[in-house]
């Protein structure tokens, strides 16, 4: 069994939205199939390890993201040196934004992005608020979605999935961005996710949470157990989507 | 007199016959509202249509003018303990009934109270307000002391960020004539000094602080939970005096320094944010009242006072073998509130039922919580049971059933035996306390109490 280290980038300020969720439901996962996982927050200041196998990051208000930002930049090469060597990437929220490229404000100024995921984010005037449902090649991804930002894809960037339900990226009726594998001209093979799917995402949508944990065996070399242990954690994971999937037409249409 | 007295002796000359019409036809839609069997805003648009300067002329006539309370948490608790306060005191106040914190309700609740001539017999108001609707209020009714409580991540699905929250407030707060009253410990609201030229010695408004210790904070599992100011260099608090600090807390109550004053409070409910609520009254009187507050008038106000609604009330309830038990309601808004209520459990709960509908949109949250205070829970409840049960499974404490129904779930806890404690903790949502105290037969709203 492996020794793994996640990475939570930020948890203080890029962490309002349950985003601790998501690294639990990692966490809970991985260690039931048998591995230890180190988690490190990195705040500001402080220096990266070397050795990652996911950097987790979540969501924040813009003046939090403005506090980072410095931080985020001076070590940008070594975020995208981590990729490039195969760590995993997932990304929620305006956390992903400062992973793509930029995302441009409301007031015309913009914010520079480590460009690790392929898309730039536009701050926009009309708020997404709901439930949201997504088709993906890991399949169906629910959870719930509050953000005023297009994202948009760079010519040949895959989106996470296809939306069935939600605004996602606000335009393509897509939802998120999806990176399986190359960074200049290194194939990693690992994925690098962004999305706005909240909830926090992974706890509800196992499927997805042991798509990135065989993303990250696949470096080390391990495939995904599913331990019985695991067997509540699925079935209410199971209600709660169906809750979501019943109720994601109607509940907040008018928030 | 001079022009300005004339103007301020004409805003304050009783109304009159201008009135009788709108507000009689305000009391009218009233009563109609109530044979419906509701409480309704409309009555107070309807008046307020017919005359458009009628709250500003009826609150005109308080001595003590009307005080505004506004904050992520804790709004109608502290409304009803500086209600109580100044009652202590010997003055008449008007308040609206907790929850009708909109201005088409609080016109509503004035109307209800008022003459027909538009007179309201009061010495002061004291107004819970919605953030979001304060300062477009204030335009309408002007606040002579705005008290803002605090800042806390809440609603970003109504909100969007933190800080325009705050800024509401901040603004709400620039708008009192007489007195600014706020937190502290919050670091955004501690930074209003920083508006004003002078500081902390800035004049009309002044401004008040209230706090707590650093023994008491460091005491705390969790803080106070306010939002962090990370739009500033300075993330944290501003330090200041405050007039009010909470120096201890116990089960029971708290004690609290006045201006050089220990006044031993007892809380109408257990918890931290109580205590504080106690001490942002407390401080609010004290600047109000002047040489006329008294720490053992205040002091005799907390000992008589009943919880607010649904916040740590006890409410009796019969289980299924016909024993008498109470149901305590543990009640939040979002993760703040939740946090701080379940680090004011002395104990882990024998009996839980913890519940949240669609009221609250987005739980993203409940993963931020420390759940240590719980050992079980028996029901889990509402529209989200099924994320709840998911989040609990995380951190490993035993769920006894999900039900999603609340009036199911309701008949579980019956069954269930008296505890030895003798009581059933009920940690629920805004909507579900509603819910499920008429469901166990009390059927009052809140805003008809």
């Amino acid at each position: 069994m492996s020794e793994l280290t996640i990475v939570q980038l930020y948890p203080d300020e890029l962490g309002v939205a349950g985003d601790r969720g998501n690294v639990m439901a990692l966490t809970a996962r991985l260690t039931r199939a048998g591995h230890s996982v180190t988690v490190i927050a990195h705040e500001v200041g402080s220096q990266l390890p070397t050795d990652v196998d996911l950097v987790i990051v979540g969501n924040g208000p813009l003046s939090a993201m403005r506090n980072i930002h410095a931080d985020l930049l001076a070590n940008g090469d070594r975020l995208r040196a981590l990729r490039a060597s195969g760590t995993a990437v997932f990304a929620y929220g305006s956390g992903a934004e400062l992973l793509g490229h930029s995302i441009t404000l409301a007031d015309g100024t913009s914010l520079e992005g480590l460009a690790v995921l392929p898309f730039r984010a536009t701050r926009i005037s009309t708020r997404a608020v709901g439930y949201v449902i997504v088709d993906s090649p890991f399949g169906q991804i629910v959870g719930f979605e509050d953000n005023a930002s297009r994202w948009t894809l760079d010519a040949g960037a895959k989106p996470l999935g296809i939306l069935e339900a939600g605004s996602g990226n606000g335009e393509g009726s897509v939802e998120g961005v999806l990176d399986t594998g190359t960074v200049g001209t290194v194939v990693s093979g690992t994925v690098a996710i962004g999305t706005q799917v909240g909830g926090p995402a992974l706890p509800l949508n196992p499927l997805l949470t042991d798509a990135i944990i065989a993303s990250i065996g696949m470096r080390r070399g391990f495939t995904v157990i599913n331990s019985e242990r695991n067997e509540k954690l699925e079935y209410y994971a199971t209600r709660a989507r169906d809750v979501i999937i019943a109720h994601a037409k109607h509940v907040f249409s008018r928030i | 007199m001079n022009p300005s007295a004339s103007r301020r002796a004409q805003q304050r000359k009783p109304s009159g016959l201008k009135y009788f019409i709108p507000v009689v036809a305000g009391k009218m839609v009233r009563a109609l509202a109530k044979l419906r069997g509701g409480g309704s805003a409309f009555p107070g648009y309807v008046t307020t249509k017919l005359a458009p300067n009628f709250l500003r002329d009826v609150t005109h006539q308080f001595r003590y003018g009307i005080v505004y309370v506004l904050g992520s948490n804790g709004k109608s608790t502290t409304t009803h303990m500086l209600t109580e306060v100044l009652r202590g005191h010997g003055l008449r106040v008007f308040t609206n009934p907790s929850g009708a914190n909109l201005p088409q309700g609080i016109a509503s609740s004035i109307l209800a109270e008022s003459s027909v001539l538009g007179r309201l017999d009061a010495d002061i108001g004291v107004l819970e307000v919605d953030e979001a609707f304060a300062l477009e209020f204030a335009a309408v009714v002007p606040p002579s002391t705005v008290l803002v409580l605090n800042t806390q991540v809440d609603q970003l699905y109504r909100f969007y960020e933190t800080e325009r929250v705050a800024d509401m407030m901040l603004d709400t707060a620039q708008q009192a004539a007489l007195h600014i009253v706020t937190n502290r410990e919050d670091p955004y609201l501690s930074k209003i000094a920083r508006r004003y030229a002078d500081g902390d010695a800035t004049a009309d408004p002044d401004i008040t602080y209230f706090g707590a210790s650093e023994a008491v904070i460091a005491r705390a599992p969790h803080g106070l939970f306010n939002a962090t100011d990370y739009r500033d260099a300075t993330v944290l608090s501003d330090s200041h005096h405050a007039l009010a600090e909470l120096v201890a807390t116990d089960r029971a109550g708290a004690t609290i320094v006045v201006d050089g004053t220990t006044v031993d409070v007892t809380l109408p409910a257990k918890g931290l944010h109580y205590a504080i609520d106690a001490a942002a009254a407390l401080a609010t009187a004290a600047v109000i009242l002047g040489d006329r507050f008294d720490g053992t008038s205040s002091a005799a106000a907390f000992a008589t006072m009943k919880p607010a609604y649904g916040r740590g009330e006890l409410l009796d309830f019969t289980n299924r073998d016909g024993v008498n038990e109470q149901v305590e309601f543990v009640m939040f808004k979002n993760a703040a509130s939740l946090q701080l209520n379940l680090d004011a459990l002395p104990e882990p709960p024998q009996q839980v039922l913890f519940a949240i509908d669609e009221g609250t949109p987005d739980i993203s949250w409940i993963y931020d919580i420390d759940f240590a205070a719980l050992d079980h829970v028996d029901v889990v409840t509402g529209a989200k049971a099924w994320q709840i049960a998911l989040r609990l499974e995380h951190e490993g404490i035993a769920i006894g059933a999900v039900e999603p129904d609340l009036k199911k779930a309701i008949d579980i806890m019956r069954t269930l035996p008296r505890p030895s404690s003798g009581l059933k903790t009920w940690i629920v949502n805004y909507e579900i306390m509603m819910l499920a105290r008429k469901q166990i037969g009390f059927l009052e709203l809140e805003n008809q109490r």
